[in-house]
């Protein structure tokens, strides 16, 4: 195979943005297109929490200064890709022009799930995917309005904390009793869930049926039999990964666009990252989806590394954060699996740690433990067998545990 | 650019930690950290340049800080930010061992902002 000389990255989200900024970094010196119709990449996270609250600006928001892009020769494509013609070394935006590239990388996330009830597709209803949504979403969490959040997972939380911080009367309804379990653990996602009714947002455990509009007003009805009347209707129960693109173009798909380990799709010159892509094992084992944002990033690293060649870059446990009611929360690893070790500060529980039966450490969450997870993510990664006793001991630093 | 100041003392840092001298104290108006880290010592600006978070209370190894917050990595030896979220550097200065006395020169740039290693 001859070395490529023309990647287009379809989706300026992290895993396409980074894509481009390690093909430079190894040295790539042929051409780089991000075809986004949403311009220069820029960072989700905030749209949620920091943009969303209006304190971090819009400026703020792009992975990289705007200079950055023509230092480098990454070329900006702002427009839709309608086509991909992998055979032919081509694809077709929706405006018609059709673009040459001998290498596609996919990386086009996916859209907010719609809800499967009688009026789940009002179009009235808000979703949060980008800066757009933010924008609109902001303009509704005004003091006093009624905004009903339908989904209590990391985007439902997130919205719920800023929303009320902003004044509105937040209704927050979610079918599951303790939401983020299976990734926060049950220790800490108790004491995460209860933040919500600490912070006035009522919360309700209950599934929806139906969303009904009238006139500016939605009412939603609950499987317990209750209405919730609301100005605003936010819908953030996940996302359907966008893979339209990949299955008219006849790749393998599997409820997310199906690759290698080498994050190749069934045509070896496309290559797909980020929300999107599935990852199945040489052995056959279809992974699940990863929708966290350093999963990203790392998926458009190994993309980088099989353009240019290069071994695949190795990494640990998997990592993740949310911020809400001005706590941060961080988890890493397993924390559905093993037996849990809980470090308590005045009876409150701060980090959790799932243990294997030999030892190890497989996962930890922690709720504003400083390095914590950082010292966790070491001793997970390394192998470090640690004496419980000390994991339980909250006058214990994990930092001197790991080292 | 301010006067040099004695921050520390060896030995009051511990290895792979770091003090904050802050911006009114050094002078710049941003806060400075101070690392101990590989045997030598560091300073740059002590905000990540991301998000509002020190550096300071980050994870320090070898010649990086891992940002508390969001993982964003900078060099020690130069600033350089070395991973996403970050993509602006932060400002280094200099460091200058005089006899046990730690000092920092703050607002003065170093390409390797590195000291002579410990006795």
């Amino acid at each position: 195979m001859t070395a490529p000389r023309e990647v287009a990255i379809v989706g300026g989200g992290l895993a396409g943005f980074t894509t481009a900024q390690e093909l430079r970094k190894h040295g790539y010196d042929g051409r780089i297109r991000i075809i986004d119709p949403e311009g220069v990449p820029y960072d989700r996270p905030p749209l949620s929490k920091e943009y969303l609250d209006g304190s971090m600006p819009a400026e703020k928001l792009p992975f990289v200064p705007d200079s950055w892009y023509a230092d480098n020769s990454v070329e900006l494509v702002t427009e839709r890709v309608a086509a991909l013609l992998p055979a032919e070394g081509r694809l077709t935006l929706a405006g018609g022009t059709e673009l040459s590239a001998d290498t596609v990388v996919l990386a086009l996330g996916g859209r907010a799930r719609t809800l499967p009830v009688p009026g789940g597709d009002l179009p009235g209803l808000l979703y949060l995917r980008t800066k757009a949504d933010a924008d609109l979403l902001r303009t509704r969490m005004v003091p006093g309005a009624r905004i009903t959040i339908i989904g209590a997972g990391l985007i439902g939380a997130e919205v719920a904390s800023t929303a009320a911080k902003a004044g509105a009367t937040v209704t927050l309804v979610d079918p599951v009793p303790v939401p983020l379990a299976p990734i926060c653990g049950a220790e800490l996602a108790v004491r995460l869930h209860a933040m919500h009714a600490e912070h006035g947002v009522d919360v309700r455990c209950a599934m929806t049926t139906a969303i009904e509009a009238d006139g500016p007003e939605y009412t939603v009805a609950l499987n317990d039999g209750s209405r919730i009347v609301s100005d605003t209707v936010l819908v953030a129960v996940g996302i359907v990964p966008e893979t339209g693109l990949a299955t008219a173009a006849g790749l393998a798909t599997d409820q997310g666009i199906v690759v290698d380990e080498a994050h190749r799709t069934s045509n070896p010159a496309v290559y797909a990252a980020g929300d999107v892509a599935r990852i199945r094992h040489s052995d056959g084992t279809l992974l699940r989806r990863h929708e966290h944002w350093e999963s990203a990033m790392h998926g458009g690293q190994a993309v980088a590394a099989s353009i240019v060649g290069l071994d695949l870059p190795q990494h640990g446990a998997g990592w993740m954060w949310s911020d809400r009611y001005g706590v941060h929360v961080e988890a890493v690893g397993d924390m559905v699996n093993g037996t849990p070790i809980v470090r308590t500060v005045d009876g409150v529980p701060v980090t959790a740690f799932r243990m294997e039966s030999d030892g190890r450490m497989i996962g930890a969450c922690t709720i504003d433990g400083g390095t914590a997870i950082r010292a966790a993510r070491r001793i997970i990664d390394r192998g470090i067998v640690v004496d419980p006793s000390k994991l339980a001991d909250a006058t214990v630093e994990l930092k001197k545990l790991a080292r | 650019m301010t006067e040099p100041i004695k921050v520390a003392t060896v030995g009051d840092i511990e290895d792979e930690e770091a003090i904050v001298v802050d911006g009114e104290t050094n002078g710049t108006g941003a806060d400075i950290a101070v690392f101990y880290s590989a045997g030598r010592y560091f300073a740059i600006d002590d905000t990540c340049t991301h998000e509002d978070a020190s550096l300071a209370d980050g994870w320090i190894e070898g010649e990086e800080v891992e940002c508390p917050i969001h993982s964003a990595r900078f060099s020690l030896c130069s600033g350089a930010a070395l991973c996403l979220p970050a993509s602006i550097p932060v400002r280094t200065h200099k460091v200058e061992l005089r006899g046990d006395e730690i000092w920092l020169y703050p607002g003065v740039p170093v390409a390797e902002a590195v000291t002579e290693v410990t006795p």
